[in-house]
């Protein structure tokens, strides 16, 4: 009887360390390790998933289950570091989707509705951004080129951008030039996006990118959109161009490293 | 090659290994007769003008209308973006939840440039007697995309799928109707381009585009009404999505690999396509264009359903020797018949 009353006991005591959980001196409830891994696993499948929150009933599968927006709050109340929940949890889902997208394996919608959970989750860390806490990777100041209102390709490339821990200034459509160089004004070690649909405003490009090279010469700019090529990135002396977001991502992070 | 019908069109597709060219071409046309685009989007006789005008440059074995995927939307109520050096673009979202897109009402064939693409098809119909005129519309999805925002109803599809269906409804109601009234006024087949269904997974597009579009099809097609489905957005993997629809015909954009795509459409089908209208057309030079398309016609000169055009339509700018040296190529490629 004593034995078993023992056996018990240590079973009580081992359960307790395990899910123990400290507060600090200003009373966040801190989490031991493996449940800080399993929350921020939670997180990137939301992420990867397009959980957003409670209340959206996509993907069916998580139906009723808490979404980006919850479980980012939740990891942030119970101390997990900002850095670790947009570094261990959010680019990483981002990265496993658009992984998918260029293996095929995933598709515009399923990059979008990721982007959504995203977004969810970043509104609980913009004061963290705010503060200084944590930093992002740089500033991408993307915007559809003059003349042109086509904007989901810009979108995908945004979102995606912004899912891996850019900054993302988006100008919209239609921008002209000087409202390119205006914002680079104002972010100076910015990269610069530029995308385009039609033949016509991916003209536009070539005299947009002198122009901000002559007042930018090592300015580092992008361009996409769906009638171009590496051929005519090259020829209007853009420095990069890829045909899908994780591309640009890919190119970014170079950058950043 | 004169085909004075569409089924004696598709017949001798069948029967012979000459190619047939058919390029969504009206721009040089537009170009030729000294007008604007706005001119041709919002009068049908200037339209008329510009495809009568390809006809009697080049010869191409059917005639196309401009590839405007604004009329629809316009219809609806869309404000749209007319310019004289591009094609029209849509201004902004005209539903954005299920309030909206249940007020949304069907408009009737007399909405803003409707009768003006009716009257088009009909003047092609009436004076382009030697050749199958084939009319133009937008794809159901394409068209709610439009109307919902593209990015929006992305993930609209799957957050609120009830409103985007309805929204598809009302959106394939109207097409049909716009489909049988190209029908009616003798139109010979339709090219309908559902490109931002190309964006969508393989089960996506079955259900909210290919779904919608069978159904008109089963509507419509015929022996003498030819439906040509076209996809520019499609990388592959709507291929067969495409096939179930049913259409007659299927037009697919440059990012695909044709050969591959003639494997895989039961040859039974027309295939259409799919030279670079960027690449090659408007950018290329005489040259270029004379060897990509030589090499497109050797590599699928075992496949008699093929009949070769531009991925997309072909865009304003693009110089004449350039579409002369496209037809160029086919004529070479046929000679050896």
């Amino acid at each position: 009887m004593r034995l078993i009353f023992l056996e018990l006991f240590f079973i009580f005591l081992n359960d307790f360390y395990r899910r123990q959980e400290t507060i600090d001196r200003s009373g966040t409830l801190f989490l031991k390790g493996d449940e800080m891994t399993e929350i921020l696993e939670q997180l990137t499948t939301c992420v990867e998933l397009g959980k957003i929150n409670k209340a959206s009933p996509y993907p069916p599968a998580l139906k009723g289950q808490d979404g980006a927006d919850e479980l980012c709050k939740m990891a942030l109340d119970q101390g997990i570091a900002p850095d670790d929940v947009l570094n261990k949890a959010l680019i990483p889902g981002m990265s496993r989707i658009g992984e998918k997208f260029s293996q095929g394996k995933a598709f515009v919608p399923e990059m979008l509705i990721a982007a959504k959970a995203m977004t969810a989750a970043m509104k609980h860390l913009k004061p963290f951004f705010a503060s200084g806490e944590i930093k992002r990777k740089g500033v991408f100041v993307v915007g559809t080129v003059m003349g042109d209102l086509h904007d989901i390709g810009k979108n995908i490339v945004s979102m995606t951008v912004e899912g891996a821990g850019w900054e993302v200034v988006d100008l919209g459509v239609d921008v002209k030039v000087e409202r390119f160089l205006e914002t680079i004004g104002r972010y100076p070690d910015c990269v610069v996006g530029m995308s385009a649909l039609l033949t016509t405003t991916m003209a536009n490009m070539e005299s947009m990118v002198k122009e901000i090279r002559n007042k930018y010469p090592e300015k580092i700019i992008l361009v996409g959109g769906a009638p171009l090529s590496m051929d005519f990135c090259r020829k209007i002396g853009a420095s990069f161009y890829s045909p899908d977001p994780h591309g640009a991502v890919e190119f970014l992070n170079k950058l950043s490293a | 090659m004169i085909a004075l019908n569409i089924s004696e069109l598709v017949k001798s597709v069948f029967d012979s290994p000459k190619r047939l060219a058919i390029p969504i071409m009206t721009h040089p046309g537009i170009e030729s007769i000294g007008k604007t685009i706005i001119e041709a989007v919002s009068d049908g006789e200037v339209q008329f003008q510009a495809i009568k005008a390809i006809q009697e440059e080049y010869s191409p074995d059917a005639a196309t209308m401009i590839m405007d995927l604004t009329v629809e939307a316009e219809a609806f109520g869309c404000r749209i973006n007319l310019s004289d050096k591009e094609i029209p673009s849509v201004g902004g979202r005209l539903v954005s939840d299920q309030e909206s897109v249940e007020k949304l009402e069907i408009p009737s064939l007399e909405c803003a440039r409707v009768p003006q693409y009716l009257k088009a098809a009909r003047l092609a119909v009436e004076h382009i007697g030697d050749k199958p005129v084939l009319a133009g519309c937008i794809g159901p999805f394409s068209l709610a995309g439009r109307l919902f925002g593209l990015t929006e109803i992305m993930t609209a599809t799957f957050i609120e799928p009830d409103v985007i269906r309805l929204l598809l409804e009302k959106c394939s109601m109207f097409l049909s109707s716009y489909v049988k009234e190209m029908k009616r006024i003798g139109a010979n087949g339709i090219l309908m381009a559902e490109p931002a269904a190309g964006l969508l997974s393989g089960e996506m597009c079955d259900n909210l585009s290919s779904t919608y579009i069978k159904r008109i099809v089963t509507d419509v097609q015929d022996r003498d009404f030819l439906f040509v489905l076209h996809n520019c957005g499609n990388m592959g993997h709507v291929t067969q999505s495409m096939v179930s629809t049913g259409a007659g015909g299927l037009h697919f954009g440059n990012r695909i690999n044709l050969v591959e795509v003639l494997k895989e459409v039961p040859d039974n089908i027309l295939v259409l396509g799919n030279l670079d209208p960027v690449s090659v057309f408007r950018s290329g030079t005489p040259g270029y264009v004379i060897e990509v398309t030589s090499e497109l016609l050797r590599q699928t000169s075992d496949h008699r359903n093929f009949i070769i055009s531009s991925g997309c339509d072909t865009p304003p700018g693009s110089p004449a020797e350039n579409m002369e040296a496209f037809f160029r190529a086919v004529r070479l490629f046929n000679a050896r018949y």
